[in-house]
């Protein structure tokens, strides 16, 4: 593994500037979990180096009017154990903890995992049915995505050269919302996770559905909404019978692969299971918050 | 406590010699020989992205041209011992020369003064492929008009021992009968068939294969490696591939390791690096990466078996048929004719009436070796899983069909050989009392059903030729211990040293380890099918009693008593039957002294040093006139048993099964460390858990897609049950000729696993596996097939 410059600058700003001149040939670096392997396998091989481990105010997580902040360095060994995800947000807290091992969490950071852009990567469903925002900085200035449209395709996100993921908002949910992910793998959090499971409800006064979103890890080229299964379940009481049906229509609405983690018709009919078992659960959570 | 009680140490659970210092960390494992070289040169190798091609052309002009490079090589190079080998055994650590026949061959490799200068150094290579049709699957294999694995122009025909193969892969064929097959099958009363396969597997041992070769200024070759067999391995092997060296030029040590598991029985990396130092003259370390591990250095074979069962109302089973095939992988040489995994199918039950069709073929995938088990928990995987079948046929329970057929102590196995040493019954009652298996699982409405059930296993010692040990006696009293067997973590050095303490009636702490070293430590052989406690320890004994003979002599001239009338014990001659003391032994070494110079008798500083060589007898024959049916009254030559049982749960709406009780007991012949065969057990069960449910090899475009950690799912601890439900037995039938009555222990573990997982499956949810290892997929599957089948 070899690179020829190695910045950790103390601000954005300055990280900002380093790659505006550095262009392509620069990489960020946050915990390393997945760029140091890559590096070390020769997939890439960037000339430059940029920790984003100097800049401390990238791993706060804040409590604000309009949401719950969390800097994108921060650990997800700390994300998975803040005591500020509460209620509907303890989703985030579930992705951060199943990502692999004690070890890798405490490298590990929440902007990574999200940057990498796995489709499999265990915090992000979670983030999505939250409805997260990923706020950027670069050298034209900041912008906010909402994370849904964040990625563009495996290992692809719509950060340019210059830009940095900065942190991620959580708008506040509402009374009456639970949210639940599983992750579905063979030996535990250890593993890659085969496919993802998201789910987040709010009920209404009658206990029927006001909102519904889930979203999917590992069957697609990017973490994926099941709008068609979302809309079904709105405006309705949930019944075994329904959660049963948009459980179908979510494993006839992905487009997995076959890999040495599973075929593609494995995942398709572990959706179906898995997605079974988040909104059951999630309604349960819902009634209790 | 007598004395002689106070010195028996066999049996009882001596700390390991090493515990302590890899505890903290202070053993020197070969990589830390590195730091020793200021010069060292580090190899990398480009390898075959295909599985089967010609090498058209090899361009490394350019890598040659790159600064910090010293060493090229490429298949073609003409101090490259490409060319056929005797010893029938995989090379294919070096470059290909005319074809690749595996993704994960070498094709160039680069020594250079780093490991990142290697590495771009391959970039620069351009090699020209011309892609030829290939196989990965045995079944396709083996048909007559399956595409060639290596083109027959190079001249490796098909075909072993005068066997003419019907199709190009076929490597040979082992062909047996027992009694009248055919008769019998007409007079059975239940018939049970089934097709049963077992996967490809890598041995996944912790510390990645490597070794340093290091040009010595006198022209000796000193390697230092991680492989197997100083002498019977490498040594050897390393002679007749490059005829530069000698057998004073060439020095092998192995130092501390982490694993082989008979991985390491062929040197697929020393001959590259050894190459590279007589080039170079310059010390060369080359290790191997993980994905390598997994692409270029041998997995077990896979075994497909199809085994037919007749059976009286009563369960006696009468009839055996068998047709088995062992997937050698790209070896294109060796002895794969389906003789290893097919003796798995014919040592634990008394058939009298077998018939034995097994092969060997060859797949473009990578050469296999053996694997702990020698291929027969691959075979067993079917017999032990038509048993209970054949049970459920019977309306028997298990565990009583099994005892009913099972070959009873001085009772000849279906090749004709008396069983000397079997402790299987004993295994298979405890485990099923350790289970509980006729205690019903208690159910509930969740997704996981739980199920119990039982297996056993046996494994023959093929017997591997000569160990030789020497007992050193120093003149302070200590002994020395000098052999060249195996330590792959076994503990074997420390069962050995307990042999000779008690052998010699010392005080253990009194007793030291030397080994593998070959300018040092005498001749052994290699560390397989759990021949070290046998027949290393055999010549160790025996080396203790020639140096007890030597000191007896002495003690008897120096106080005037004839041999015959001394003892020795506790560092102490004494007269027979007496007990009086008569001397120290050492007082028996002399000062050197001036005017007599000491030219005879035994000097301070020398040792007396006892010689011992062991050979097991060897086997008779089972070709050739007279031996038509393959029947021999020695083919093998003792016998370790085994018996598992498994209480689990699986999942209906995922496939995955849970591993929550297990009971495994082994009859390793009289114990001599407790510990270690614990040790043994509780490792080759994991081992196995993981190829029965977890770990294979996945293929895709003829390369295999998973060869990393993440991928191929070894199991950790959280797929191990807890602590208080791993439960484990030693329950031996002492072995005549074994050292202090012990039999090898490593392997028979390994066989009852996955079938008794199995069983426990059926129990469960109601579907017989067929393949192993046993995936949440391949479960799932079944039993979606199952609903399918039962709403019909
Ligand atoms: C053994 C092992 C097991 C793993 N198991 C899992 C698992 O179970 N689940 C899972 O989801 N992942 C898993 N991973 C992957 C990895 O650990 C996670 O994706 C992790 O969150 C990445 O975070 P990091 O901080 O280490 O990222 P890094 O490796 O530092 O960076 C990843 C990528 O994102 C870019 N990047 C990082 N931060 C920013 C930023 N702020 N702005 C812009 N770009 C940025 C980097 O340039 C790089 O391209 C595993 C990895 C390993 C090695």
């Amino acid at each position: 593994m070899k690179f020829n410059s190695y910045y950790e600058p103390n601000t954005v700003d300055a990280c900002v500037q380093i790659l505006s001149e550095q262009g392509s040939d620069a990489k960020l670096l946050a915990g390393g979990t997945d760029l140091v392997i890559r590096m070390r396998s020769r997939v890439i091989k960037p000339k430059t180096v940029v920790s984003l481990n100097a800049v401390p105010e990238l791993s706060e997580v804040t409590l604000k009017e309009d949401g719950l902040y969390i800097g994108a360095m921060a650990r997800l060994m700390d994300v998975s154990k803040s005591e500020l995800l509460t209620g509907a947000w303890k989703i985030i807290k579930t992705g951060a903890g199943n990502v692999s091992s004690m070890q890798i969490r405490n490298n590990a950071t929440l902007g990574g995992n999200t940057c990498n852009a796995s489709p499999s990567a265990d915090t992000v469903p979670g983030l999505v049915v939250s409805g997260a925002i990923a706020n950027i900085v670069g050298k034209n200035g900041n912008r906010s995505v909402l994370l849904e449209e964040f990625f563009t395709g495996p290992g692809k996100t719509v950060l340019s050269d210059d830009e940095i993921l900065v942190s991620f908002k959580i708008p506040k949910y509402a009374d009456k919302t639970g949210a639940v992910y599983k992750k579905y793998s063979i030996r535990g959090d250890t593993d890659i996770a085969i496919i993802g499971v998201a789910g987040k409800i709010t009920l209404n006064d009658q206990g029927e559905v006001a909102d519904v979103k889930i979203a999917l890890g590992g069957v697609a080229p990017t973490v994926i909404r099941v709008p068609k299964a979302e809309a079904l379940l709105t405006g309705k009481k949930l019944t075994a019978e329904l959660i049963e049906e948009a459980a179908v229509i979510a494993s006839e609405s992905c487009t997995p692969i076959t890999d040495a983690r599973a075929t593609k018709e494995y995942r398709t009919e572990m959706v179906r299971v898995w997605v079974r078992h988040v909104l059951t659960d999630a309604v349960q959570e819902a009634q209790k918050n | 406590m007598s004395e002689c009680e106070k010195t028996n140490y066999i049996g009882k659970s001596v700390p390991r010699i090493d515990a302590l210092e890899k505890a903290t960390g202070k053993v020197k494992y070969f990589e830390d020989y590195q730091i020793q070289y200021r010069d060292l040169l580090h190899v990398k190798v480009l390898r075959s992205p295909h599985a089967h091609a010609k090498i058209v052309s090899v361009d490394v002009s350019a890598a040659e041209a790159l600064p910090g490079v010293a060493t090229v090589v490429k298949g073609s190079d003409p101090d490259l011992p490409w060319s056929d080998i005797p010893y029938g055994s995989s090379y294919y650590g070096n470059p290909a020369k005319d074809e690749v026949i595996w993704a994960g061959q070498a094709v160039v490799a680069v020594a250079a003064e780093s490991i990142e200068i290697a590495e771009q150094a391959l970039e620069l290579v351009k090699v020209v492929y011309e892609e030829l049709p290939y196989v990965t699957d045995q079944h396709i294999a083996i048909r007559p008009d399956a595409p060639e694995v290596i083109s027959p122009e190079l001249g490796f025909a098909a075909g072993y021992m005068g066997f003419q193969p019907e199709g190009p892969n076929v490597a040979g064929s082992y062909k047996m009968t027992h009694g009248d097959v055919d008769k019998a099958f007409a007079e059975a009363d239940v018939i049970v068939e089934g097709e049963y396969q077992a996967n490809k597997k890598s041995t996944s041992q912790i510390e990645c294969n490597g070794c340093i070769a290091e040009y010595q200024p006198d022209g000796v070759v000193k390697l230092i490696s991680n492989g197997m067999g100083v002498h019977g391995v490498l040594k050897k092997h390393l002679l007749t591939m490059y005829p530069q060296l000698t057998a004073s030029t060439l020095r092998v040590i192995q130092p501390v390791t982490g694993g082989s598991f008979g991985n390491r029985l062929f040197p697929t990396i020393e001959p590259l690096a050894v190459l590279m130092t007589l080039r170079t003259k310059r010390p060369c370390s080359y290790v191997l990466t993980r994905k390598e591990m997994y692409t270029s250095s041998p997995s077990n074979w896979p075994v497909f078996t199809k085994l037919k069962l007749g059976a009286k109302k009563d369960g006696t089973i009468i009839a055996e048929d068998f047709y088995l095939v062992e997937d050698a992988g790209a070896q294109i040489r060796g002895y794969y004719d389906g003789r290893l995994s097919a003796s798995g199918l014919m040592c634990v039950y008394n058939i009298p009436n077998v018939r034995c069709d097994s092969y060997g073929v060859r797949t473009n995938t990578m050469p296999c070796a053996p694997y702990r088990g020698l291929g027969v928990p691959e075979s067993e995987w079917a017999m032990e899983n038509l048993l209970d079948e054949l049970a459920e046929k019977l309306n028997m329970d298990p565990l009583e069909l099994r005892l009913k057929n099972i070959i009873k102590k001085g009772e000849c196995n279906p090749y004709g050989e008396k069983v000397t040493s079997i402790a299987i019954g004993k295994c298979l009652e405890a485990v099923a009392e350790g289970i509980k298996i006729n205690e019903p699982c208690q159910q509930d409405d969740g997704p996981w059903k739980y199920g119990k059930g039982i297996a056993a296993g046996g494994k023959q010692n093929t017997p591997l030729g000569r160990s030789e040990a020497d007992c050193l006696i120093h003149s302070d009293g200590s002994v020395e211990i000098l052999v060249s067997c195996d330590e792959q973590g076994m503990g074997a050095q420390s069962a050995l040293r307990q042999m000779a303490a008690t052998e010699l009636q010392i005080d253990i702490d009194r007793v030291k380890m030397t080994r593998s070293d070959t300018a040092v430590t005498p001749y052994d052989n290699f560390g397989a099918s759990s021949r070290t406690t046998y027949t290393t320890g055999n010549a160790v004994i025996i080396a203790c009693q020639d140096a007890i003979d030597q000191l007896k002599e002495a003690a008897g001239r120096e106080v005037g008593l004839a041999k015959k009338q001394i003892t020795i014990k506790n560092g102490k001659a004494y007269v027979v039957g007496s007990d009086v003391e008569v001397i120290d032994i050492k007082d028996l070494f002399k000062p050197f002294d001036f005017f007599t110079q000491q030219t005879w008798g035994l000097l301070q500083g020398t040792p007396v040093r006892g010689r011992g060589v062991f050979c097991p007898a060897p086997a008779v024959p089972w070709f050739g006139p007279g031996h038509e049916d393959g029947r021999t009254p020695r083919m093998w030559n003792w016998y370790q048993y085994s018996a598992f049982g498994a209480e689990v749960a699986v999942n209906v709406e995922t496939g995955q099964i849970k591993l929550l009780k297990l009971f495994s007991t082994a009859d390793t012949g009289n114990p001599i460390n407790p510990k270690l065969v614990e040790g043994q057990i509780d490792g080759g069960v994991i081992m196995a858990l993981g190829f029965s449910t977890l770990d294979y090899h996945m293929f895709e475009d003829g390369k295999m897609i998973n060869a990393n950690m993440s991928d191929y799912r070894l199991p950790t601890v959280l797929e191990t049950p807890l602590q208080k439900n791993f439960m484990r037995a030693i329950l031996p039938d002492p072995l005549p000729d074994g050292p202090f009555n012990a039999k090898g222990c490593a392997e028979s573990m390994m066989i009852p696993i996955g079938p008794a997982i199995a069983a426990a499956v059926y129990q469960a949810v109601g579907v017989r596996p067929k393949e192993m290892p046993m995936t949440a997929e391949r479960i799932l599957k079944l039993i979606k097939d199952k609903e399918a089948n039962d709403a019909k």
